[in-house]
This record gives structure tokens, C-alpha cells and sequence, in this order.
């Protein structure tokens, strides 16, 4: 209580003004207290809102880290090990680079390549891309109908060194 | 072949094609022959929501205060919308069902053609909200030219594969005279026609609905209408999965993966799913055109939406192996995406206009009478 005690002070400095019932329960709610330090909430969001669309898009659908960093506290450790790196080329000459994102969706847009994309979620198909060489691994069984020779971006990710061609 | 609701036949399930193969009898899914329709179902199930879950208060003041073309634009595709679940909660399973092999496509059918109820069921939710009378909307569709006109080019296939389909249930295959008219009857024509139907209502789920969820993101992208837009952004998620459910019906007819007639015949209709395809893509612009016809909405145009319906296009129709029929490649409308992706479909809606939440939740009004027994 005497932490409290110490807090308390009035505008005028004057203690004995106080109606005395007020003392009764001052460690617990004092009207005239010190301010909390910092506001509860804000009214207006710290962030002005997007004006163009690109921004937009970030804002409200591309995940809020960078998919392709890795996680500065990982859950899981690995025994110092990291995850591999694979490479992940484009039949036009575009390259990235495979080794932290949940999908290869995520990844391609981490590192600047636009892949169309609608659900996120396996069944809607429409981030299908045709698989030249490599292989992959589907994290959830995609819905979609893909080809023998297509994946679906958002639910697989690389089991080796890839080459792939978007459709678009 | 007579339609028996308990074939006694013995069969191999995994023998059986998924249409005109043996009737199906026991209900059963322990035996798959394509597990997807199964995933589907369980997809489908797990997507189950109701319209009386989002609150529409606040749509009915937006409404009222969207200038008189916009409100037509919202209107209209409304009325549309109503249409098209309307024929297909209804025709999926009569067309469909009588043909039906397989225990899981069957299950399918049925789950999807539900789902459609759900949507038509919400469209009157949405229309008893903006208007005192829904009869002067719901009256409208089956008169409004506009939307007969393409109910007309929706509903051909499904009616003619059907006509088709009763005479060969009760009459079998053969030419027969019925109250003077002769009548053609064979199992390739009745496949022909099926794939047919299964090609219109792939388009119909694949660009037809778009052009109306288009408008609906971008009145709720101003602020406008936002419980309409969490209910088409709801039914866009399960337009998106029964566009997944026909696309695989075709592929597997393409390929012939379990009758090899249909691969011959979906050979044979390559111009004629092609001229689907077309014939859509041109009703949608006229039907922005008509939208439009009254002066634009803030975000969107005749011109921006046109290029969106040759965009889907191109992408649905990629999707079952065909070339793209227009030059546009990239996405006019990319922030429409948001809205068809699920991650942004909220679990609970009830709980998604958060900020009205908290202006019922907290009484902000203040009387200086409120304070007359404060001492300090």
C-alpha cells in the first residue's frame, strides 16, 4: 500500500483538502490521481489508410510479415539446423528462392512475382502453375482440378530445386 | 431404363461410371470411386452458414441514400442473383439425380443444390431489408427483359437435356410416336447433351455470378452496403467451391476416365463449349452495359467491368484445357480478390461490424444531471 501511498498527489499539493471518506479506499481509486501513462486505445489507427490499390492489396490480403524471414522466435527449434534453400526458377528467366513461407503462393509474392490467386486455400484453383522440373509437396490435399503436369501454388512447397511456368 | 429409388442389382461400385451407369441404391461412402466429390462435401458442409447471421440495419439507411442509379446497379443484380440460384437450387437435382451413379456425386449434387437454397433464402433477407414490399423486386425478374433474356440462354440446356432424359427413363432408347410427335431417343445424344448442360453451368457458376459480386465489393469498398457484401463475399466462397465440383465432372468426361464415350463427345463439342463460353462473356457486358446505363458508380464502370467478365473468362475456361477467348491478361479489378479470399471470410459475422458493436455496447451519452451528486 505504501507504493501507492507515494503516487498520490493533488493539483494543489494540499493532502488535507480531501474529503476524508475519499481516503478510506485510496490505495484503491483516487479520482485526481496521476494519469495512466499511456492511453488505453487509440482513435484514429497509427497507420493512415491505403490510397492506391497495390497498397491496398497488402494491407488487406498478402500476410503481414514477410513469409520468406524467418520467424525472429520459432516455436519449433531444429537443433541449429535451418530449413533448406531451394531455388525456384520461372521458364522466363525469373528466379526466387524457397526457404521459410507456409506455401510457394506466399513465397513467389514475398519476392516480388504475381501469381494469380483468389481462396488461398486449395479449392478454387486459381494460382495453378505448370511444374517443369522438381518436385513438390502439398501441405493440404489441393480441391481443385489440377493437371497431371500443374500444382496449386497455395498449398505445396518445393521438395528440391523447381522450375515452374505461371499460367496466366 | 425406368427410375427405381432402390435399385436391388448387385454391382461394382468402382465398375460404374458417375452418369448413366446402375441407379444407385445403398447410400453408402466406404466405397469411392472419385474421392473428391467426397472432399467436396465435407468442404461444402464445413462453409455452412445462414443469412439471418449478418446483420443488415445498417444496409437499409445505405440504401436509401445511394443516388437512384446506383440504386438500380444494386437492385438489379439482385434480381439476377435471385435467378440464377433459383434455377440452380432446383436443377441440379432434377436433371442431375435420375443419371446419377456413384453414392458420393450423388451426395454432391444434392449438398450443392442446398447450398443454393441457402443463397436464394438470403437474397429475400437482403430485399425485405432495403425495400418495405419485396414483391416490386421479386415480381420484376421473371418480367424485366434484361434478365429473361439470359434466363433463357441459363435454363436451355438444363430443359432440353431433361425433355430428353424423362423420355428415356420411360420410354428406353429407340424412335417412338408420342400423342403424334416422334420422338428420337439415343444414349449418345443424351450424353451429348448432358455434357453440355454440365459445360452451361460451369460458365454459369464460373462468370456469370461475378459481374453482380463485382458491384457488391465495390459498393462495400466505399463503405456502402457492407452486410450485403458479407453475404455475397459468403456465397461467392461456395460458387467458388461447386465451380471446383463441375470442373472436375468435365475433366473426368473429358478424359473419359470411367466412359470413354465422353471423351469422344466432349472432342466432338470443343466449338460448341467454346461458343458457351462466348456467348456469356457477351450477355455479362450487355447486362453492364444495362447496369450502367443510368451513369457509373465511384470505382467502377462499363469499360473496367467488361474487361473483368474477358478476364474470368480467360481464367475459367484455361481451367478446363481451352485457349483464352480475349486479349485481356491481367486483373482490371485486383482488389476484388480480398473479398474472394477465404482467409477474409469471418468465422463468426456477427461479431464483423465491430465498430457498430461498440457504439451499442458503450452508452457515450453524458447528462450534466448524471454528475449532481459528484462531491469533490
Amino acid at each position: 500500500m505504501s507504493n501507492t501511498n507515494s503516487r498520490q498527489s493533488t493539483p494543489t499539493g494540499d493532502a488535507q483538502e480531501q474529503p476524508p471518506h475519499l481516503n478510506l479506499h485510496d490505495d484503491e481509486f483516487q479520482l485526481d490521481g496521476d494519469a495512466s501513462e499511456q492511453p488505453q486505445f487509440d482513435l484514429e489507427p497509427a497507420e493512415a489508410e491505403a490510397d492506391s490499390d497495390d497498397e491496398r492489396q497488402g494491407q488487406l490480403y498478402l500476410p503481414e510479415n514477410d513469409p520468406e524471414k524467418p520467424e525472429p522466435t520459432p516455436q519449433l527449434e531444429l537443433d541449429g539446423m535451418s530449413p533448406p534453400i531451394y531455388l525456384v526458377t520461372l521458364d522466363d528467366g525469373r528466379e526466387a528462392t524457397f526457404q521459410h513461407a507456409n506455401s510457394l503462393l506466399e513465397s513467389l509474392e514475398a519476392q516480388n512475382i504475381d501469381v494469380q490467386y483468389q481462396c488461398r486455400e486449395g479449392y478454387c484453383g486459381s494460382c495453378r502453375a505448370r511444374l517443369l522440373k522438381g518436385d513438390v509437396h502439398y501441405t493440404e490435399e489441393p480441391l481443385a482440378w489440377v493437371d497431371d503436369d500443374e500444382i496449386l501454388l497455395c498449398c505445396c512447397i518445393p521438395r528440391g530445386p523447381i522450375q515452374l511456368q505461371l499460367i496466366d | 431404363m425406368a427410375y427405381t429409388t432402390f435399385n436391388r442389382n448387385e454391382f461394382d461400385t468402382f465398375a460404374q461410371p458417375m452418369f448413366f451407369g446402375e441407379q444407385v441404391n445403398v447410400a453408402r461412402y466406404d466405397q469411392q470411386k472419385h474421392k473428391i466429390f467426397e472432399n467436396l462435401i465435407e468442404k461444402q458442409l464445413s462453409f455452412f452458414w445462414r443469412p439471418e447471421e449478418v446483420d443488415l440495419t445498417n444496409d437499409r439507411k445505405d440504401f436509401l441514400d445511394l443516388p437512384e442509379h446506383e440504386q438500380h446497379i444494386f437492385v438489379s443484380n439482385l434480381k439476377y442473383q435471385t435467378l440464377l440460384d433459383s434455377v440452380q437450387g432446383r436443377s441440379p437435382n432434377v436433371a442431375f439425380l435420375p443419371v446419377v451413379s456413384l453414392p458420393e456425386l450423388e451426395t454432391w449434387i444434392e449438398t450443392w443444390s442446398f447450398s443454393e437454397t441457402i443463397h436464394s433464402r438470403s437474397y429475400t433477407h437482403i430485399v425485405r431489408n432495403i425495400v418495405p414490399n419485396p414483391a416490386t423486386i421479386f415480381d420484376d425478374i421473371t418480367r424485366n427483359e434484361f434478365i429473361t433474356r439470359r434466363a433463357i440462354s441459363v435454363t436451355q440446356y438444363y430443359d432440353s437435356f431433361i425433355e430428353l432424359s424423362t423420355w428415356h427413363q420411360q420410354l428406353g432408347e429407340g424412335t417412338h410416336v408420342v400423342n403424334g410427335k416422334t420422338i428420337e431417343v439415343s444414349k449418345r445424344e443424351l450424353k451429348r447433351r448432358l455434357y453440355l448442360t454440365m459445360m452451361s453451368v460451369n460458365v454459369l457458376e464460373a462468370i456469370r455470378f461475378y459481374v453482380s459480386f463485382a458491384c457488391s465489393f465495390a459498393f462495400a469498398e466505399r463503405a456502402k452496403m457492407e452486410g450485403n457484401a458479407k453475404i455475397i463475399k459468403l456465397i461467392a466462397r461456395d460458387e467458388a467451391l461447386h465451380l471446383t465440383g463441375t470442373q472436375h465432372i468435365l475433366q473426368i468426361m473429358a478424359r473419359g476416365k470411367d466412359d470413354p464415350e465422353f471423351a469422344e463427345i466432349a472432342e466432338e463439342c470443343r466449338a460448341d463449349a467454346i461458343e458457351i463460353f462466348r456467348d456469356a462473356a457477351q450477355q455479362e457486358k450487355e447486362w453492364a452495359e444495362y447496369l450502367f446505363k443510368d451513369g457509373s458508380m465511384i470505382g467502377l464502370n462499363k469499360d473496367i467491368l467488361c474487361q473483368y467478365v474477358e478476364y474470368i473468362t480467360n481464367q475459367r475456361i484455361a481451367a478446363l484445357g481451352f485457349d483464352p477467348l480475349f486479349e485481356t491478361r491481367s486483373n482490371p479489378l485486383p482488389w476484388i480478390n480480398s473479398w474472394l479470399n477465404s482467409d477474409n471470410v469471418q468465422v463468426a459475422p456477427q461479431e464483423s461490424e465491430i465498430s457498430s458493436y461498440l457504439v451499442g455496447a458503450i452508452d457515450s451519452e453524458i447528462n450534466t444531471d448524471d454528475l449532481g451528486d459528484f462531491d469533490l
